[in-house]
């Protein structure tokens, strides 16, 4: 059954899309996608979602709660081009009309466990003063055409962003066949996990 | 060859006075490195953080070296820059931190320094903005020749990187 010289190794993400904080914001949505190197392809699982419309919770936390479930299967050759999760999160304005609130992405742990990650959501803003006005004067916020530009390092010099949110998530990662192809993913960590897993406030 | 993958995201940076930053990075590493993929340099978009005192960049690192020897273990090196909303540039703080050397996921925190510079240019620095810059680069990542700055403390900035180690084990490298 299993190969004695691997040549590919598997990684399988599963966990959820738990909650977010945006003090500013009510009454949201999100969308995660998977963006990945050209040696990676996904085997099993679905690599988009999008979940329901959440509204803030009345008591202390003010919690968006999504509980959003992501489960999805890669196979790779090379880590180069590590998949990452991007999420962006959606709302509506004071018309009605759906605008962007946040957008964030982080690479997916790799070493097995349990991980929680929370991460910054950000938008992006207009440069010139005139364009800010006509967006606010026309209620359209400036967004990104493709919300997978957050994965990626080049060109990001020319936009400007203000960070508004924040979004956490939760990861199991179990990898097969790395050790025999030689990689040494150190231990497994399990940073932030700390009791259950209730949403959490702002980081400080 | 052994081969290292550098993984990860430049977080964000607080602990800065002023608020619109960004910031221009870059690996440096020894002759036995070799780059197979990624990119080495590069630089962050501009955050005006809405929420806390911390500016978010979220800059993916993605990054696959090989190998020969140890020498010259891979430092990132960090400038750390502010906008006004005339869209003009001060330098904010330097910094650099060495790759971590044991594989897995590392929290890593830089401090960062700028040049202070003579009186007079600290007294217009105060007013009109701009101040002293560095005009060699890699002295932010090299401690050679630092003995005749004088510097001031600057922010703090966050990175997550993650190492991937191959092959270091069958040449007896103990990470």
């Amino acid at each position: 059954m299993a190969a004695a010289n691997p040549s590919v190794f598997l990684l399988m993400v599963n966990g959820q899309v738990e909650s977010a904080q945006f003090p500013e914001y009510d009454d949201l949505y999100c969308k995660y996608c998977f963006v990945y190197g050209q040696d990676w392809a996904p085997t099993a699982g679905l690599e988009e979602g999008i979940s329901q419309i959440t509204s803030k919770s009345q008591d202390m936390r003010r919690a968006l709660v999504w509980n959003f479930p992501i489960d999805v299967t890669f196979k790779s050759t090379n880590p180069y081009g590590w998949p990452q999760i991007v999420l962006s999160v959606y709302g509506p304005d004071v018309f009605g009309n759906d605008v962007v609130r946040g957008y964030g992405a982080v690479h997916v742990p790799f070493s097995p466990g349990r991980h929680k990650r929370t991460i910054p959501m950000f938008v992006p803003e207009s440069t010139s003063t005139l364009q800010k006005f006509t967006s606010w004067f026309m209620g359209r916020r400036p967004e990104y055409t493709d919300p997978k530009v957050v994965a990626q390092g080049e060109g990001r010099e020319v936009t400007r962003v203000r960070s508004q949110g924040f979004v956490t998530l939760l990861f199991n990662v179990v990898t097969k066949d790395m050790r025999k192809l030689g990689y040494d993913t150190g231990p497994a960590d399990t940073q932030g996990i700390a009791g259950p897993s209730l949403p959490q406030g702002i980081p400080r | 060859m052994a081969e290292a993958h550098v993984i990860g995201q430049i977080i964000g940076a607080t602990g800065f006075s002023e608020s619109s930053l960004f910031c221009k990075w870059g690996i440096h590493t020894g002759a036995a490195w070799k780059l197979l993929s990624g990119v080495r340099e590069g630089q962050t978009q501009v955050d005006t953080p809405q929420v806390g005192d911390m500016a978010y960049w979220c800059h993916p690192i993605d990054l696959h070296f090989a190998t020969k020897g140890l020498q010259g273990w891979p430092r990132l090196h960090l400038q750390v820059w502010s906008q006004d909303s005339f869209g003009r540039c001060q330098l904010a703080g330097y910094g650099f931190c060495h790759v971590p050397s044991s594989p897995g996921t590392h929290q890593l925190d830089c401090p960062t320094w700028r040049p202070l510079g003579s009186w007079r240019e600290q007294l217009a620095r105060a007013f009109v903005g701009g101040g002293p810059q560095l005009l060699h680069a890699d002295t932010i990542y090299s401690g050679a020749d630092r003995y005749r700055l004088h510097t001031a403390a600057g922010g703090t900035v966050r990175l997550e990187l993650g190492l991937l180690l191959r092959h270091f084990d069958r040449y007896g490298v103990e990470c």
